[in-house]
């Protein structure tokens, strides 16, 4: 064959290749692609749990932002309700007092009332005792002057009276 | 202080006289020596030798062989061996976060896994184990000169061992095996299409193993003319040897993991119906970029 082309050696070198190839698949590169692929996949794990765990405090978070949210609204609401019963209250405390005062106050006309009729009642009974009175006195006295002069005197008497009392 | 700097400064300049006293030592030798050094061959003998492995063989059980399969195995077990050492010692102390040595070996396994899925994103699983391997062989097969272990031919004459590749057998053997393991890829991944794609490269398992074999040829070629003459000996073997040797150990290494990554990629690739017009388009564009650049390496 030119260039000594021998098959034999060509076969000897095939058979030592493939004892080489064979062995270091085995004993080397698999072994190492094994341990790379398992570091691998425990780093994509970890990077799974990390991206996990940072989803659920983002989740955390927005429910968090949610209820503080929703917290604003109670309290906004219980605020507004809060202020409707207080004015609710006022308004019925303004109620009651204002017919308190009314009650108070048609009470005392109506004592007022009683109370000025109690005195004329009792002026109109003084007045027709003194007339009476004047009446007997004149009936009784002979000289109808006297009897003037002693009505002016018991009337104005009696006047003094009535502006001590 | 002005003590210990003087010490020092001392212990320099012993160290530099011994230097110069063991290089001037070993100048007269080689000199005084030379004569008595007669190659039995001739340097064209030496090169077509290196060449074409006629009359240097090496017994192997018996079988007469040529160095560079000796060369082979001793790579191999070497590699197996190194292989297991790391499987037994270094493998079960992995960590995740990985020390110097543990950064090392993922980063060729995920070097060699990456290019394949990359270059084949279909199907990559065989295709990453089958370039790892010939990766690696290549590689150390090639710095494998750089150790020249001497070993008796069958006529008596010491040769030193010759990289694995640099013997056109081993070039053919893993270009024909890289052409199979891209068919075989074809095959499963698109069936009698795949098949077809392959067989259109029919010249690809012929220029994988030349070029494999002449650049690694070529390499041990200028080597063995550097060693051959005594004057060249001195400081050129570093560049020679070493450089150029690990230079196309990387070059080669990466040129035949990739055209296999490459073609393998796109036979295996599955078939999708296209209509007419994207199918006219695309054709055009392959004929404006019709090959990888690489393949021109």
């Amino acid at each position: 064959m030119p260039l000594n082309i021998d098959w034999q050696q060509i076969l000897l070198h095939l058979l030592n290749f493939l004892i080489l190839a064979v062995g270091l698949y085995f004993i080397l590169y698999k072994p190492v692609k094994a341990f790379m692929k398992k570091r691998e996949e425990s780093y994509a794990e970890r990077e799974r749990k990390t991206k996990d765990a940072l989803s659920d405090a983002e989740k955390s978070r927005e429910q968090y932002a949610e209820k503080l949210a929703s917290a604003e609204d109670d309290i906004a609401e219980m605020k507004k309700q809060a202020f409707a019963e207080t004015e609710a209250a006022r308004a019925e405390k303004l109620r009651d007092a204002q017919s308190e005062a009314e009650s108070i106050v048609a009470e005392a006309r109506k004592k007022a009332e009683k109370e000025h009729d109690r005195m004329i009642s009792g002026v109109s009974g003084d007045i027709r005792d003194i007339v009476t009175e004047l009446a007997d006195k004149v009936a009784l006295s002979s000289d109808v002057n006297d009897a003037y002069e002693q009505f002016l005197a018991s009337a104005e008497k009696e006047e003094k009276d009535d502006g001590k009392d | 202080m002005p003590e210990e700097a003087k010490v020092s400064k001392k212990k320099k300049i012993v160290a530099a006289v011994v230097l110069v006293a063991i290089a001037v030592a070993l100048i007269v030798g080689i000199v005084l020596t030379d004569p008595l050094y007669t190659s039995p061959e001739s340097i064209s003998e030496v090169m077509e030798d290196a060449v074409l492995h006629e009359d240097n063989k090496v017994s192997l059980f018996g079988f007469p062989v040529n160095p560079s399969v000796i060369s082979g195995i001793a790579v191999t077990i070497a590699i197996l061996l190194f292989a297991v050492i790391v499987r037994v010692f270094a493998l079960p102390r992995f960590k995740d976060i990985p020390g110097k040595f543990q950064l090392f070996i993922e980063t060729v396994v995920g070097l060699f896994d990456g290019l394949a899925k990359k270059n084949s994103p279909h199907r990559n699983g065989f295709l990453g184990a089958y370039i790892f391997a010939a990766g690696v062989y290549i590689f150390v097969g090639t710095m494998f000169e750089l150790v020249g272990i001497p070993v008796e031919t069958t006529s008596g004459i010491s040769v030193t061992l010759p990289a694995p590749l640099a013997d056109i057998n081993g070039a053919i053997a893993l270009g024909f095996l890289s052409y199979f393991v891209i068919l075989s890829g074809g095959v499963v991944g698109a069936g009698l299409r795949g098949v077809g794609r392959t067989l259109k490269d029919f010249s690809l398992p012929i220029s994988m193993s030349f070029r494999l074999f002449g650049a690694l040829l070529s390499g041990m070629l200028v080597t063995e003319l550097v060693y051959y003459y005594l004057a060249l000996s001195f400081v050129l073997p570093v560049i020679v040897g070493v450089l150029f040797t690990v230079l196309h150990a990387l070059i080669q290494t990466y040129v035949l993991v990739m055209l296999t990554s490459m073609f393998y990629g796109e036979v295996s690739e599955p078939y999708v119906k296209k209509d007419k017009k994207h199918k006219s388009a695309e054709k055009h564009g392959r004929l404006h970029n019709k090959r990888p650049v690489v393949q021109e390496v």
